[in-house]
């Protein structure tokens, strides 16, 4: 039983190692400016993901959101809530990173389109020959 | 025969995928597993999120919120200052193009049909009840004022689609939208000063970006209202003023992104000469 756990664990971790690499191979080689944006989305969603995957560690077997119930709490419902509820930590640094990535993202789309529209292509091969 | 490469090349990802996680697996690897005492970190988070014994307790019956606006408070202010030039950096690219916007709106009056535009009338009060709720209740439910402030982007996004962009303009103006995003943004500032300024008018010490009543400063934004009614401090006020300033930096991008082409065409062009 616990070989299947450790094999779709492994399975999740290493479908987003192989989706990290593929989004940097699309930063890195593809010469459209669109589709270098498309790869980071996925890049930073995917770094994301791993971030969040930590606060569920070491919660078993199953957690509980980070959020006291019962107000106001007994000594009894916060032992419950610290053995039980998954760590926020990485939940409140990903919630800011996901607005972050959203702002950012519209800033690069922005360039991308005034690029195309002075330049007339996103390729950014073809920018990097018009010397001006 | 380029299609056949382009499946060949998906198929090789998955099978190499689902082999390198066998192998794991079989050698008794478990990838990606931190040490043990990452859980103590979050250990202390929950144990004094709300917790009456405390006196650093925020009083927030949410972790995650608690943590965004008190605990790491700062960060988050720097977080939103990152936004804010990300978004200050897009209006200078399209610098010149929202101003005589309004003129060319005699050539279009459309939009899709009477049935779209009436359910877009529902959906976007609607949707910006939830966006609020979102953000009101975000020290007790999930939510907050970032998750807000872009639900409640989402329906400036369907009244440019089934109006127009001119009638979005209409109604809120990028310099308008950017004025009410500025608003936010310095309530968020003074919020981080409440407690400092209510402790300086009393002659008493408190901290910037203080909530709760600490060991050597004894002010604070009340927590409760009655008995059973959190209000979760600075909280509440961090939570709406951040939701004000995230939704009104989208409404001033959507617009800018949406201006038709063969206008902004002619702007960016004449400013190249």
């Amino acid at each position: 039983m616990m070989e299947v756990v450790q094999f779709l664990f492994n399975i999740v971790v290493v479908s987003m190692i192989m989706n990290i690499a593929i989004s940097l191979y699309g930063v890195f080689a593809r010469p459209s400016l669109i589709k270098k944006i498309i790869a980071l989305t996925i890049f930073g969603d995917t770094i994301n993901l791993m971030v969040i995957l930590i606060g569920f560690r070491y919660v078993e077997p199953n957690p509980l959101p980070p959020i006291l119930t019962t107000i106001p709490p007994t000594s009894i419902d916060i032992s419950t809530f610290v053995q039980k509820a998954v760590d926020p930590l990485p939940q409140a640094l990903v919630l800011t990173a996901i607005v972050i990535g959203l702002a950012v993202t519209l800033f690069l789309i922005f360039l991308t389109i005034q690029i195309y529209r002075i330049y007339r292509t996103t390729n950014v091969k073809k920018i990097a020959k018009l010397r001006g | 025969m380029n299609r056949y490469i382009h499946a060949m090349v998906i198929l090789t990802l998955i099978v190499l995928t689902i082999v390198l996680a066998t192998a794991f697996a079989l050698g008794g690897i478990t990838l990606y597993l931190p040490p043990r005492n990452v859980r103590s970190l979050a250990e202390i988070f929950l144990n004094t999120t709300f917790n009456l014994e405390y006196r650093i307790s925020p009083m927030s019956p949410e972790a995650v919120t608690a943590i965004v606006w008190d605990y790491r408070g700062l960060d988050t202010l720097f977080e939103t200052s990152v936004m804010f030039l990300a978004i200050v950096g897009a209006l200078t690219l399209f610098r010149g193009l929202s101003e005589k916007l309004p003129q060319e709106e005699t050539e279009y009056r459309g939009g899709l049909s009477v049935i779209v535009k009436t359910i877009t009338r529902i959906a976007t009060v609607m949707i910006i009840a939830v966006g609020a709720s979102l953000a009101l209740h975000g020290h007790l439910t999930p939510g907050g004022g970032f998750q807000g402030g872009a639900t409640i982007a989402v329906a400036p996004m369907l009244i440019i689609i089934t109006f127009s962009t001119y009638f979005m303009f209409r109604s809120i103006p990028v310099k308008k939208a950017v004025l009410l995003r500025s608003i936010g943004l310095s309530v968020i500032a003074l919020t981080t000063f409440l407690v400092l300024i209510i402790a300086l008018t009393q002659n008493g010490t408190a901290y910037i970006f203080q909530n709760q009543p600490k060991i050597h400063a004894d002010y604070g934004i009340p927590s409760y209202l009655g008995d059973t009614i959190v209000l979760g401090g600075t909280l509440l006020l961090f939570n709406a003023a951040e939701t004000f300033a995230v939704a009104f930096g989208f409404i001033a991008l959507l617009i800018l992104i949406t201006v038709p082409e063969d206008y902004a065409k002619t702007i960016v062009l004449e400013g190249e000469e």
